[in-house]
């Protein structure tokens, strides 16, 4: 067909004059990419560890009562969990006892929890690959422990969580209730809170309000609802984050914008020439729109591929010093892949469209170029 | 306010696309005034010259907006999550008074730009510009209701108050749904139905005699005022419901109600009758070259059919559950995105479909006389090709489905 | 052939710098003959040729191609027309720098839509005619003057026009190159081309293959006379 070969031949020539001013095109080509880069690696990255919040939310109960005493979590006392067994639609309850130990020689927040089967014994401990860094402790070895009441605790260390949890895992310590409560000095009859689960999803809210009813001293807060917040919370950073980013592709776009706009003579007289040997206003025009749509593609494609290499094989390495704070316990994480058309498209609307609509003009500016001047030599 | 990226990427492209067409608009107006071909005067050749210009603006509008409206979806499916007890696209769309209202100008708009780019290929065959003034007229018209869209899709994402957890005092949601306004049982159905109704045929009975006389342009900007306040109207007159499933099952009453309570068999009979005629009606026009408008007809008919049956019948087969009518769950991967094939198909054969019908009045003009027979003819094939593989996959789907 | 009537152009219409390069022109362009406009730089010939090339729009008048008028048509039109019809030679060769003498001699096809590879063989015909065959992949920077004439040559004939427009053709060139050009001039001729040359060099205006010498100044003809 006439102007499938008609759009090649355009192509052909767009190509080879782009490459024919490689040095200017070049580093353009460079901003765009990071430009690209930067915001797809945010994306990539936030949409990554929601989904791993995802995931693990899955496991979790359907339903957590704390207890609330003047506005603050309180332990919760076990005799609850009897009424709560009798609410219909409660399939198991159970108590759980999790809490947070400062650990003054290195200065890290260490999680502990005593999970359902613990299978190492009294006096043993299982300490995730963080706890372990920061330790330096190994298996085999004893970590020592100041209990509440200023006594010494000494727990040895059975095993060491598998890095492929280190996500979630890093800062934990998984211990047995007995040592849990000699730590923390939790008495027999309470937990921290209590774990319900409920057989039917669409039960969940009626069976929290009646929890709340009866033990009006409780919350009860349901799976969804942490989901959702995460969610949330992961949408606004990485929105935020997006924000502030804008500025660097605000000026992006006006660098595209000037880059395009400003023909030098050598362009000008070139196009001239195209239009005085028999091309026409709308043959410049695609040219133009070809070579803006080729680095737009090169762009998008390096910056996207840059950024899914940064965030699923170096876990977005660039983002540790920020994500980092002062935590001592930062995770050594493998992220799952996963990126979708969606997201993709957002990206597409972010860059690929604002270069777009800022380089329309500059492009019809030159294909409108008179070749009258030309014939003038 | 919700950060999410894909909603700043929505509101951004939207901003720039009504950026370009007020842009464009405003030319529009200086070339509906001043156009005159016989003078060589420089300000005819500066006009021609900006005709480029905006035939570019307006092939990103369409691309633009086609982009947005599956955009637009999948970002209304994904925020689900952020509210209780919306599952899909359809909960969350149904949240505020603005959801709905723009996905319809969405599809609207991306209908007219498609027209639009069909008109101009048109016009570009003849050398009078025989179809200017016809051309100028429609991207006019195009403007204002893509400005609505806009504002519409901004008010949109504004109004969300996601249900997370704010205060750590209490955290409870539920079947009670985030909102006041009247529930389902007092809503004025009928009233509003009619009003809708009557403001749509207003504006495509003025908005077609604007377009093709040039006359009452300002009745035509009247009326798409008026379905504005309808459309607002209707939009917050639906109550924030919880569940897409009581929007879309046949329990409750509403206008979608009536739409996904109709009887399957007699509805899939009906579309199977519209798409046989639009067939045989394209072929009698590839053949014969007469027909256009009956086959514009046809194929308006076949989409409308088609946007219904999709609702309430092909969809009930995909997801093998008699109650589920959801028009949105069909994008989803565990249903293989065939709801992307479906709607794609039967929107790009509507648009092809709505082209010949929208060229049929200009047979005449001299300077058109070879081209545009030829390019309705390659409207009507491009169109009994979508529709094709639109009845196609959708029998293919109803014959595997788990329903029967 | 080519017919022009009444043609006026102003430049700058309105505006304070306003100026009128043609007024009234009338002029018929024979086919099968080599027409030179003759006159002082300032003239309009620069002006008279790119309207008679269909390369701008009169401000006013008509222009008849082939009994076609063709003042009003859309650039579009034009354009396809002027590629098929017209070859251009300009003063300065204005060839693309940085592409190969073969890619240069293609450019004017490209909008054609035509096969690549047919394309190809037919530019490379046309160099091989002018003894260029050897430097078709060769960039254009490293040709010599009389080189480059040619490749310009051979661009104004790839697409087969009718008439060949040349301005200025020997301002850059030296007797022996004049020469040789206008000996190509009237084999093209012989082939059945209309020729059109803007000059004001002795050698072209009076040369004996000449038809037809138009003189202007200030923007209208003064003289139309015809030499056997």
């Amino acid at each position: 067909m006439g102007s499938i070969e008609k759009q090649r031949s355009i192509i052909d020539f767009t190509l080879a004059s782009l490459l024919r001013r490689k040095g200017k095109n070049a580093a353009f080509l460079a901003v765009y990419t990071l430009v690209v880069f930067s915001l797809a690696s945010v994306m990539f990255f936030s949409q990554a560890l929601r989904k791993e919040a995802v995931a693990l939310l899955a496991d979790a109960p359907e339903l957590v009562v704390q207890r609330m005493v003047a506005g603050r979590h309180d332990l919760i006392p076990l005799s609850y969990v009897e009424k709560i067994r009798d609410i219909r639609g409660v399939r198991a309850v159970r108590g759980r006892l999790w809490g947070y130990y400062y650990d003054s020689l290195s200065g890290a927040n260490y999680t502990l929890l005593v999970p359902e089967g613990f299978t190492w014994g009294a006096g043993n401990i299982a300490v995730g690959q963080g706890v372990a860094r920061s330790s330096m402790a190994v298996k085999g070895d004893v970590m020592p422990f100041r209990t509440y009441d200023g006594r010494l605790a000494r727990l040895r260390v059975a095993g060491v969580l598998p890095s492929s949890t280190e996500l979630v895992s890093s800062d934990l310590i998984l211990l047995s209730a007995e040592d849990f409560r000699i730590l923390f000095g939790v008495p027999r009859r309470v937990a921290t809170d209590l774990s319900v689960e409920v057989a039917n999803p669409a039960e969940i809210s009626t069976i929290a309000r009646k929890i709340a009813m009866m033990l009006p001293d409780t919350r009860p807060i349901a799976r969804e609802e942490i989901l959702r917040t995460y969610d949330a919370v992961f949408n606004w950073r990485s929105g935020i984050l997006l924000l502030i980013l804008s500025g660097a592709l605000l000026a992006f776009i006006i660098f595209a914008w000037d880059k395009a706009a400003g023909l030098s003579s050598e362009e000008r007289k070139e196009i001239g020439i195209l239009k005085a040997i028999g091309w026409d206003t709308g043959d410049v025009l695609a040219m133009k729109l070809w070579e803006g749509a080729s680095v737009s593609l090169t762009a998008f494609l390096a910056g996207v591929i840059l950024a899914y290499l940064h965030v699923f094989t170096t876990s977005a390495i660039l983002f540790e010093p920020v994500l980092k704070g002062w935590s001592v316990l930062y995770p050594k994480f493998r992220l799952t892949p996963y990126i979708d058309l969606a997201q993709l498209a957002a990206l597409f609307f972010l860059t690929v469209v604002p270069y777009a609509v800022a380089t329309i003009i500059p492009a019809w500016r030159a294909a409108t170029v008179d070749p009258d001047a030309v014939m003038r030599g | 306010m919700i950060f999410h990226p894909d909603v700043i990427a929505l509101l951004t492209g939207s901003l720039l696309t009504g950026a370009m067409l007020i842009y464009a608009a405003f030319f529009a107006l200086m070339i509906l005034r001043r156009w005159d071909l016989a003078s060589g005067s420089e300000l005819q050749v500066s006009l021609e010259r900006r005709t480029y210009l905006i035939a570019t603006f307006m092939a990103f509008v369409c691309t633009f907006q086609m982009l947005s409206l599956f955009l637009f979806i999948k970002t209304a499916d994904g925020l689900s999550v952020l509210f209780s007890g919306a599952m899909c696209a359809a909960g969350t769309l149904n949240l505020n008074g603005f959801g709905y209202p723009t996905l319809i100008m969405k599809l609207l708009t991306f209908v007219l730009a498609g027209l639009w780019l069909i008109v101009n290929h048109t016009d570009n065959q003849g050398y009078d510009y025989p179809l200017i003034r016809v051309k100028y007229r429609l991207l006019l018209a195009t403007a204002p209701l893509l400005v609505i869209e806009a504002a519409l899709q901004t008010g949109y994402f504004l109004s969300f108050q996601p249900n997370v957890i704010t205060s750590c005092c209490g955290s409870l949601f539920g079947a009670e749904g985030n909102g006041a306004a009247a529930t389902l049982n007092d809503l004025p159905v009928f009233p509003l139905l009619l009003a809708l109704v009557v403001a749509l045929a207003l504006i495509v009975a003025s908005g077609i005699y604007f377009i093709w006389y040039g006359r009452c342009g300002d009745l035509f900007a009247a009326f798409v005022i008026v379905l504005t306040e309808v459309v607002v109207q209707w939009g917050f007159f639906f109550a924030p419901k919880s569940h897409c499933d009581i929007l879309f099952s046949t329990a409750a009453r509403s206008i979608a109600q009536t739409v996904a309570a109709a009887p399957v068999f007699p509805l899939l009979t009906a579309l199977a009758i519209a798409f046989a005629l639009t067939l045989a009606c394209g072929g009698y026009l590839l053949g014969y070259g007469r027909g256009g408008g009956l086959f514009a007809a046809f194929s308006t008919a076949t989409l409308a059919w088609g946007c219904i049956a999709l609702i309430s019948a092909i969809s009930v087969y995909i997801y093998a559950l008699p109650t589920h009518h959801c028009p949105f769950c069909i994008l989803h991967r565990e249903y293989g995105y065939i709801g992307y094939i479906l709607w794609g198909t039967l929107l790009c054969g509507g648009v092809a479909g709505l082209g010949v019908g929208a060229l049929q009045p200009f047979r005449g003009i001299d300077s058109l006389t070879t081209a545009l027979p030829a390019i309705q003819r390659r409207l009507t094939r491009t169109a009994m090709i979508f529709y094709g593989a639109f009845g196609g996959v959708t029998l293919w789907q109803i014959m595997i489905s788990k329903l029967i | 052939m080519i017919e022009l009537l009444n043609v006026h152009k102003t430049f700058n219409q309105g505006k304070p710098n306003e100026h009128v390069a043609i007024r009234d022109v009338t002029l018929a362009i024979a086919s099968r003959r080599i027409t030179v406009l003759k006159g002082p730089s300032g003239s309009g010939k620069t002006t008279l040729l790119s309207i008679l090339g269909g390369m701008a729009r009169p401000t006013a008048g008509r222009i008849l191609l082939f009994g076609r008028e063709i003042t009003s048509l859309p650039e579009r039109f034009l354009t396809e027309i002027r590629r098929g019809t017209f070859g251009f030679i300009f003063q300065h060769f204005n060839l693309v720098m940085g592409i190969s003498v073969l890619e240069n001699v293609m450019l004017p096809a490209y909008p054609r839509g035509e096969s690549h590879l047919l394309l190809r063989q037919r530019a490379l015909a046309l160099l091989k005619m002018f003894g260029l065959a050897a430097r078709s992949a060769a960039p254009v920077e490293g040709l010599s003057g009389g080189e480059m004439q040619r490749v310009a040559i051979a661009r104004a004939l790839i697409n087969d026009p009718q008439v060949i427009i040349a301005d200025e053709p020997t301002a850059h060139l030296d007797t022996g190159l004049s020469a040789e050009f206008m000996e190509q001039m009237a084999r093209l001729r012989e082939e059945g081309k209309t020729i059109i040359m803007a000059s004001h060099d002795p050698l072209v205006c009076e040369a004996a293959i000449v038809n037809r010498v138009v003189e202007m100044r200030d923007g209208r003809l003064s003289a139309a006379g015809v030499l056997p």
